[in-house]
């Protein structure tokens, strides 16, 4: 990795999103940044600016981006046109390669004649079925890159400009990852007041449609009427999701009184409280209906847990299905899979180990950061055999 | 009141002194010729130098023998014959320092150019030697003429002692580095391994340190007193070495996606048929690169999505056992797999379509080839390398070497026969299939096929 970093001294990094925290992109960049800095490159990290109305106006982008028919209208263009103007004016460029993350900052490329340098377009979101009226719209930008990186082959469309493969990864060091003591994990269960009577079956995602607590929830059900459990549904809120608040009052609503759910609304940076829950659960669930890549996968599998997950996005990539895991496509097909796990402790056991080695070896940050400086060092060499 | 000396007092002692002194001046020759005939036969060349140190000497010691046989039978005074003995004392020690000289001057540059000391550190130890040497020679002959010596005794013992706190550190490697040299546990030239890692050839060995050469060609400087303190396994003396060493690659890939993809078979089957290589590569060893823990025998990720997402396990089979080390390059690979799918298509198998979502993406594998600090010259820096290589760098040597960059055999194989003449070794790498074992499983089949050529 030193000897990939050497080669691109001299040569600044500018990372841009459209947040320092909350969600998986500024999650990552709060890793990646300090250890390509670690590491001798001078990478940077500036995010764009943005109001409520403009932030809104990117959650539907990204909602149907995914697939979700909200109508895009001639107001929204407008906020976001205004918006993009003011950064595209504002914004400090200073990097040699400029690396745009998701759709919010990626009108950014337009002072790409006036600058020159590289422009790379990280996309985290499956864009594969988009709403074409929103694809339209941002296409002509996305089309100005040098190159653009997705999380996983689905997510590719056909595009004029290189593609390049990148799967997101996890900090095994982090305080999300690290091992824990029984006892901090005892005290977690203990401050949410989940009782360890009963193997616990968690899902960890933010309180958004496309990751169905309410099908998490159906499934749940299904499960308990013969076997006992209790489901835990965690989630955060990011500075840029301003739906998640109408999605938690509809899971509370269907949780309803039954003792067995527990519903925690977890503010951001608790990562050892994420941790302690991971590493109590039986199962671990992630049934999205749409994904970018699904981090949490990883993490629960880091953790060697049995997982079970909806076939989307990036998900297949981590769960090699009865090799690393489950793969569901509904929500009886989910009730099923936890029922075969929980029948099955060691087949579940088994999962977990070949999961843990699975994520050691391709979805760890190191081989995350390795891909990026391959990537920053591939720009100019179209072959596809380089010799450095 | 004193006596008249007589002719024979004179004559008596004069003919002792005379023939004592042909006596003895005939023993030193006949000694002499005898010892350096001999001398000259043994390969120490100490006994050379020691005979020639003392031959001038020698006379004197014959004059000094001969005196004191002279003046013992003389009729002289006790106090005549005591100034007598101390002037022939004085003689004896001059003659030993003039021994001392001469050794010193001689044995110290010769052992100083064995043990590879530096000049000025053999020019140094030479004056120390004589210092030593006209220090000791001083304290005996005011010894013999009565002076009272203690006082310089007790400064000498203190430059010694301050000398000695002075070298506290080298004084245990010289003396190490003399061990090292003498029994020859280490010499230049061995390929030695320390019990903290270190490992390589030794070039030098000097006064204080021993210099080892890493495989990466970096020095290592490990002090004699350690060296001898440690446990070390000496592999002894190079062994053939190479026409041309061989350098060890790394190899990273980065995932290119084409925007291609298929939903049936026909539509996988015409992608593939005009797929640049660099698809068939990445679609016929992701698997292997991504599970190579797993399992070993790793599908093609064709018979693996024809099998899971089309439903048809028979052509996945098939599709499976098509046998990557089987053919020399990945046209010959491509059209294989074609084949096949070609053939299931005649049977009437298109029918199946890859639920939305599910389709065959199409990716090309963009290598990136670097430069690992390993170089081997010999087979035995080849295993120790070979024991230090990431996963990346054996599997190019192995499988991307052979299969995309189309050389006739892998890597390590046509180096063993080429540059290092051994064609069984190189025969017998070459027919190893590194497909039926993990990328770990490989590793250790290769390190015990080399120790086995090694033994």
């Amino acid at each position: 990795m030193r000897l990939l970093a050497k080669r691109l001294s001299g040569r600044v990094i500018q990372n841009i999103n459209s947040t320092f925290s909350g969600g998986g992109v500024a999650e990552i960049l709060q890793r990646m940044v300090p250890l390509l800095t670690e590491l001798g490159v001078d990478a940077r990290w500036s995010v764009i600016k943005g109001d409520m109305p403009f932030f809104e106006v990117t959650k539907k982008i990204h909602n149907t981006l995914h697939g979700r028919p909200d109508p895009f209208t001639q107001q929204d263009i407008s906020i976001f046109n205004e918006t993009s103007r003011k950064n595209i004016e504002e914004h400090n460029l200073v990097g040699d390669i400029i690396f745009v993350h998701d759709p919010q900052p990626v009108a950014l490329v337009e002072r790409k004649k006036e600058l020159g340098k590289k422009w790379i377009w990280r996309c985290h979101i499956d864009v594969s079925k988009p709403n074409e009226e929103v694809w339209s719209f941002l296409q002509p930008w996305v089309l100005q890159y040098d190159a653009s990186v997705f999380s996983a082959p689905a997510f590719s469309r056909s595009l004029p400009i290189r593609q390049f493969l990148i799967s997101p990864s996890i900090d095994p060091l982090s305080d999300k990852n690290r091992e824990l003591s029984r006892d901090t994990v005892d005290a977690v269960l203990a401050k949410y007041k989940i009782p360890g009577d009963k193997p616990i079956i968690l899902q960890v995602s933010r309180f958004d449609y496309l990751k169905d607590p309410v099908g998490v929830i159906q499934a749940f059900r299904q499960v308990k009427r013969s076997i006992a459990c209790r489901l835990v549904l965690a989630g955060g809120t990011a500075t840029d999701d301003p739906e998640s608040d109408k999605v938690l009052a509809e899971v509370m609503e269907r949780a309803g009184n039954d003792p067995d759910i527990h519903v925690l609304l977890i503010p951001p940076g608790s990562d050892i409280e994420i941790n302690a829950l991971q590493r109590a659960a039986a199962i671990v669930l992630q049934k999205s209906l749409k994904e970018g890549f699904a981090l949490t996968v990883s993490e629960a599998l880091w953790k060697e847990k049995a997982v079970v997950a909806s076939a989307v996005g990036g998900i297949p990539l981590q769960v090699q299905n009865k090799f690393t895991g489950l793969l569901s496509h509904g929500i009886e097909g989910t009730a099923y899979a936890i029922r075969q796990l929980l029948g099955n402790p060691e087949y579940a056991r088994w999962l977990g180990k070949n999961g843990k080695e699975h994520v050691k070896n391709n979805f760890l940050i190191t081989r995350h950061l390795k891909e990026y400086m391959l990537l920053f060092l591939a720009l100019d060499r179209p072959e596809d055999v380089i010799y450095l | 009141m004193n006596e008249a000396i007589s002719w024979p007092d004179i004559v008596v002692p004069v003919a002792v002194f005379a023939a004592a002194l042909i006596a003895t001046l005939w023993l030193r020759r006949v000694s002499y010729r005898s010892l350096i005939s001999w001398a000259k036969r043994t390969e120490w060349q100490g006994d050379d130098i020691l005979l020639q140190a003392t031959q001038g000497a020698s006379v004197l010691w014959c004059i000094t023998i001969s005196a004191a046989l002279g003046i013992a039978v003389s009729p002289m005074t006790a106090r005549w014959k005591s100034l007598g003995g101390d002037g022939l004392w004085t003689l004896l020690v001059l003659s030993l320092a003039l021994t001392g000289f001469n050794l010193a001057n001689q044995l110290i540059p010769m052992y100083g150019e064995k043990f590879q000391l530096p000049r000025h550190i053999i020019k140094l130890t030479g004056t120390i030697a004589r210092a030593i040497i006209i220090v000791i020679g001083i304290l005996l002959l005011l010894e013999i003429w009565g002076v009272p010596t203690s006082p310089i005794l007790l400064v000498v013992a203190l430059i010694v002692l301050i000398a000695a706190l002075a070298f506290r550190e080298t004084l245990p490697n010289l003396l190490a580095g003399f061990q090292l040299n003498t029994t020859e546990q280490v010499k230049v030239g061995d390929y030695i391994k320390l019990e903290t890692g270190e490992e390589g050839y030794v070039k030098a060995i000097d006064w204080r340190m021993t210099q080892i050469e890493g495989l990466d060609r970096s020095t290592i400087f490990v002090p004699n007193r350690k060296l001898i303190q440690s446990t070390v396994i000496n592999y002894g003396r190079p062994i053939k070495k190479a026409k041309e060493s061989f350098r060890f690659y790394d190899r990273l890939h980065l995932k290119e996606l084409t925007g291609l993809k298929a939903r049936n078979l026909r539509e996988l089957t015409d992608i593939l048929k005009n797929a640049p290589d660099s698809i068939v590569y990445y679609h016929t060893h992701n698997f292997l690169e991504e599970h190579h823990y797993l399992t070993p025998e790793p599908a093609n990720d064709f018979a693996l999505w024809v099998s899971d997402v089309l439903g048809d396990v028979v052509l996945g089979e098939r599709l499976a056992s098509v046998d990557a080390f089987e053919f020399p390059g990945l046209s010959a690979l491509r059209e294989r797999l074609v084949n096949v799918m070609e053939e299931c298509l005649a049977q009437g198998s298109e029918s199946r379509q890859a639920p939305e979502g599910r389709e065959f993406h199409f990716i090309k594998s963009v290598s990136v080839i670097l430069p690992t600090p390993y170089i081997a010259r010999d087979l035995r820096e080849f295993l120790e390398s070979l024991r230090k290589l990431s996963l990346g760098s054996l599997y190019f040597h192995i499988f991307e070497s052979r299969l995309r960059l189309q050389r006739a055999t892998n890597d390590f194989s046509l180096w063993l026969e080429q540059s290092l003449d051994e064609p069984e070794l190189a025969g017998e790498i070459a027919r190893f299939d590194p497909y039926t074992f993990t990328l770990e499983g490989t590793k250790s089949q290769l390190i015990q096929l080399i120790e086995k050529r090694l033994q």
